[in-house]
C-alpha cells in the first residue's frame, strides 16, 4: 500500500496503542466517487485505520455511507484505491465481504420472523454451516442482550431491540471487522448509550475492529480509540483520540463585567478568543497562556471572575475546523 | 444450561456470568455453499415450510388440485379402463388455472417480502455476487413449479403402469412420459422467470401477486380470443372435419405464455390437441417467442438487482 499519510505522521495513539498500528484495518488512498449528475460524495480521500474503534465522523451527506460501500465492495470507486485487511475493495469484494459484518443505517428487518430464525439465516449467508450458524445467532443475540425474547418474531420489537438484531446479524459470521452506520440513529438517550456499551464492548473484548460512523460527534467520541473526520467527502481529520484532546485544552476566562473589552485584548496579544455565555475560551498553547490570560486581566483592570481550565469536545474542533476551511463545507 | 454458568461464575458472586465471547474457528462455506443454502430456504418458502400455517394453504391446495386427474386416472386405469390423461399436455385448462394460482401468490413470497422489509443490503453485504441473489431465488422458484408439475405426472404414469403387464406395456408408456417430463420442465423454467421478474418489481405483495395474475389471465384470454376471431374454432371438437386453421389461429397462441408453451411442444412432435390450433409451419415462432419470453424475464430479474445492489 502506498497511501501517503500526511496526518498520521506520528505513532499513532499511546504506546499501547501502537503496537497495533503495523497492520492498517482499512485503507484508502485518494479514494474519489463521483455519482451521475456531478454530486461528488467522496473527494480524494486518503485515510489509513488501525485496529479497535475507529469513529468515522461528518454531517448528514459527508459521504460516510458512499465510503462504507466502497469498502464493501458494492459500490466501485470514481478514482482511488481502497483496501479492508489488505484485500482490494474493488477486486476482492467478495473476500473482504467474507470477513466484514455490516449494520446498516436504515431499517432492514423483517417484521414476521423470529430474531434466531433471521439471524440463523443471515448467519449461513456468511458461510456458516446450518448448525454453527443455529449456534452463533443464539449466541449473538444473547451478546447484544436479546437472549430471553429471541423467539419473538422482530416486528413486535422496540426500536432500540431493533437495533441489536440489526447489530447481531453483523456480529453472526464472527467477523474481524464491523461496519456500524449510523447504530443510534433513532434511539433514546438510553438507548444510545446501551448500544454504545454494545459497541464498546465488542471492539475490545471481542476483539473485533470496528469502523462506526455518526453525525454526532459528542456521542461516539466517548467509545472511540481512534477518529475520522470527513466532510463534503475530503478528509477534514484523522487521528487518535488521545491526540485530538491533547492539543484540545481550553481556557474559560469569566469576568464580571467589560467581556467584549477582553476579548479585544486577547485578540490583539495573539490568544483569539471565542465567546461563550458570560465569558470567552482560549486554546491553552503552553503554560505561559495563564499568564498571558492574567496579565491580560490586570492590565485591563477588569474584575475576574473564573479561570476553568476545560477539555474540549471533538464537537467544538469540528466546527473550528469548518470555520477554519470554508471551502470544505461548500460541497 | 443456568445452573452450569452459575456453576462456572466465581464462587460466593451468586451472579450468573457471560461467559464471554467466542471466536468461530469451524469450516466456512464458499460462494457456492452460500447460494446453495439459499436456494433451499428459499425452495422451503416458496411451498410455505418455516412460515406457520396460513403461507402453506395455496401451495398444498395447488398441489392436491393438481394431482386430482392423476389419481382418477389410477381408479379408472383400475378398473379396467384406458389412460385418461395425456403426458404432454396433462388436463392443460386445469394446469393453466391451477399454476396461474401458484405463481401469482408464491413468486412474492420469494422476493417481495425481501424488498418490503429492505432486506437485500444484509445479503449484499455478505461473500455473494449481486447476480447470486437473483439467481438463487430463480433456481428454488423453478424447482417449486417443477415439482407442481412433475409430481402428478409421475403419478399419472405409475398409476397407469401399476395395471399393466409386460414390459413392453411399460416401455410404451415410459416413452410416453418423457416428452412430458420435458415439456413440464419447460413450462416450470418460464413460469417461474416470469413470475419472480414480475414479483421483483413491487416490494408490495398485493401488487406483485396481482401483476402476475393480470399479465397470466389476459394474455391467456385474449389467446382464446384471437384464436375465435380468426376462425380457430375450426379446431374444435369438430376440428377434422373442419379442415385446416387459419393464419391467424396458428399465430394466436404467441400472445400468451401458456399457448406459446403449447405451441413448442406442437413444434416439438406432441400429439395431443392443445388449446389452440397446431403452429403448422409457425412452429420455430413460437420457439423463438418462448426465447424471447424467457430472455425477457431473465433480463428484467438481473436489470432488477443490479440496481437494487447498489441502492
Amino acid at each position: 500500500m502506498t497511501a501517503q499519510l500526511p496526518l498520521r505522521a506520528g505513532p499513532p495513539g499511546g504506546p499501547g496503542l501502537a503496537a497495533g498500528a503495523g497492520q492498517a484495518v482499512i485503507e484508502t488512498a485518494s479514494l474519489g466517487k463521483r455519482y451521475p449528475g456531478e454530486v461528488t460524495a467522496l473527494d480524494g480521500l486518503t485515510v489509513r485505520v488501525g485496529p479497535g474503534i475507529t469513529g468515522l465522523v461528518g454531517a448528514n451527506g459527508a459521504g460516510k455511507s458512499t465510503l462504507i460501500k466502497i469498502l464493501l465492495g458494492l459500490l466501485p470507486a470514481s478514482s482511488g484505491r481502497a483496501a479492508v485487511l489488505g484485500l482490494d475493495c474493488a477486486r476482492q469484494g467478495q473476500q473482504v465481504r467474507a470477513l466484514t459484518g455490516y449494520m446498516p443505517e436504515h431499517d432492514c428487518l423483517p417484521p414476521d420472523v423470529a430474531a434466531t430464525e433471521f439471524v440463523t439465516h443471515l448467519g449461513r449467508m456468511s458461510g456458516l454451516p446450518a448448525t454453527a450458524a443455529k449456534e452463533r445467532a443464539a449466541e449473538s443475540l444473547r451478546h447484544v442482550g436479546l437472549y430471553e425474547e429471541r423467539y419473538r418474531q422482530i416486528g413486535t420489537y422496540s426500536t432500540g431491540m431493533k437495533q441489536r438484531v440489526k447489530l447481531a446479524q453483523a456480529l453472526v459470521g464472527d467477523p474481524r471487522l464491523m461496519l456500524l452506520d449510523e447504530p443510534t440513529n433513532g434511539l433514546d438517550p438510553a438507548g444510545r448509550a446501551a448500544m454504545l456499551d454494545l459497541i464498546a464492548r465488542i471492539g475490545s473484548e471481542f476483539g473485533i475492529s470496528i469502523l462506526v460512523s455518526s453525525h454526532l460527534l459528542g456521542e461516539i467520541e466517548q467509545i472511540c480509540d481512534h477518529l475520522v473526520v470527513i466532510d463534503g467527502g475530503r478528509l477534514l481529520r484523522a487521528d487518535s483520540m488521545t491526540s485530538f484532546t491533547e492539543v484540545s485544552h481550553l481556557l474559560l476566562v469569566e469576568v464580571d463585567e467589560g467581556l467584549a473589552e477582553l476579548a479585544a485584548e486577547l485578540a490583539a496579544r495573539g490568544l483569539p478568543p471565542r465567546r461563550e455565555d458570560r465569558g470567552v475560551l482560549v486554546q491553552i498553547v503552553s503554560d505561559t497562556t495563564y499568564d498571558q490570560v492574567r496579565d491580560t486581566v490586570a492590565d485591563l483592570g477588569l474584575p475576574l471572575h473564573r479561570l476553568e481550565q476545560r477539555r474540549r469536545r471533538v464537537e467544538e474542533l469540528f466546527r473550528d475546523s469548518e470555520d477554519g476551511q470554508p471551502g470544505e463545507g461548500a460541497a | 444450561m443456568t445452573a452450569e454458568n452459575g456453576a462456572l461464575a466465581a464462587p460466593g458472586s451468586g451472579v450468573i456470568h457471560d461467559i464471554g465471547y467466542r471466536h468461530y474457528t469451524g469450516p466456512r462455506l464458499g460462494r457456492a455453499g452460500i447460494v446453495r443454502a439459499l436456494v433451499w430456504h428459499s425452495l422451503r418458502s416458496s411451498v410455505g415450510i418455516g412460515r406457520g400455517a396460513k403461507a402453506k394453504i395455496i401451495p398444498v391446495i395447488a398441489f392436491v388440485v393438481m394431482c386430482l386427474p392423476a389419481v382418477a386416472n389410477a381408479v379408472s386405469v383400475a378398473q379396467g379402463g384406458h389412460r385418461l390423461v395425456p403426458y404432454d399436455t396433462y388436463l392443460f385448462q386445469l394446469r393453466v388455472l391451477v399454476m396461474i394460482i401458484f405463481v401469482a401468490a408464491q413468486a412474492p413470497e420469494l422476493v417481495s417480502r425481501d424488498l418490503r422489509s429492505h432486506v437485500l443490503p444484509l445479503y449484499f453485504s455478505r461473500p455473494l455476487t449481486r447476480l447470486d441473489y437473483p439467481v438463487a431465488k430463480l433456481i428454488a422458484f423453478v424447482l417449486a413449479c417443477l415439482a407442481l408439475i412433475e409430481i402428478p405426472l409421475l403419478l399419472l404414469y405409475l398409476g397407469t403402469i401399476a395395471q399393466l403387464h409386460g414390459p413392453g406395456a411399460i416401455w410404451d408408456q415410459t416413452r410416453a412420459l418423457i416428452p412430458g417430463l420435458l415439456i413440464g420442465l419447460l413450462w416450470a423454467v418460464l413460469l417461474a422467470a416470469i413470475g419472480l421478474a414480475l414479483a421483483s418489481l413491487s416490494g408490495r405483495r398485493a401488487y406483485a401477486t396481482g401483476s402476475i395474475a393480470i399479465y397470466f389471465f389476459l394474455t391467456w384470454i385474449l389467446a382464446g380470443l384471437l384464436d375465435s376471431i380468426s376462425g380457430g374454432r375450426a379446431h374444435g371438437p369438430l376440428a377434422g372435419a373442419a379442415g385446416p386453421a387459419t393464419a391467424g389461429a396458428r399465430l394466436s397462441g404467441l400472445v400468451s405464455p401458456f399457448t406459446t408453451l403449447d405451441g413448442v411442444r406442437r413444434w416439438l412432435g406432441g400429439t395431443s390437441r392443445g388449446p389452440i390450433p397446431p403452429p403448422g409451419g409457425y412452429g420455430p415462432l413460437y420457439g423463438v417467442m418462448f426465447l424471447l419470453l424467457l430472455a425477457a424475464a431473465l433480463g428484467l430479474l438481473a436489470a432488477r438487482y443490479r440496481k437494487a445492489a447498489i441502492s
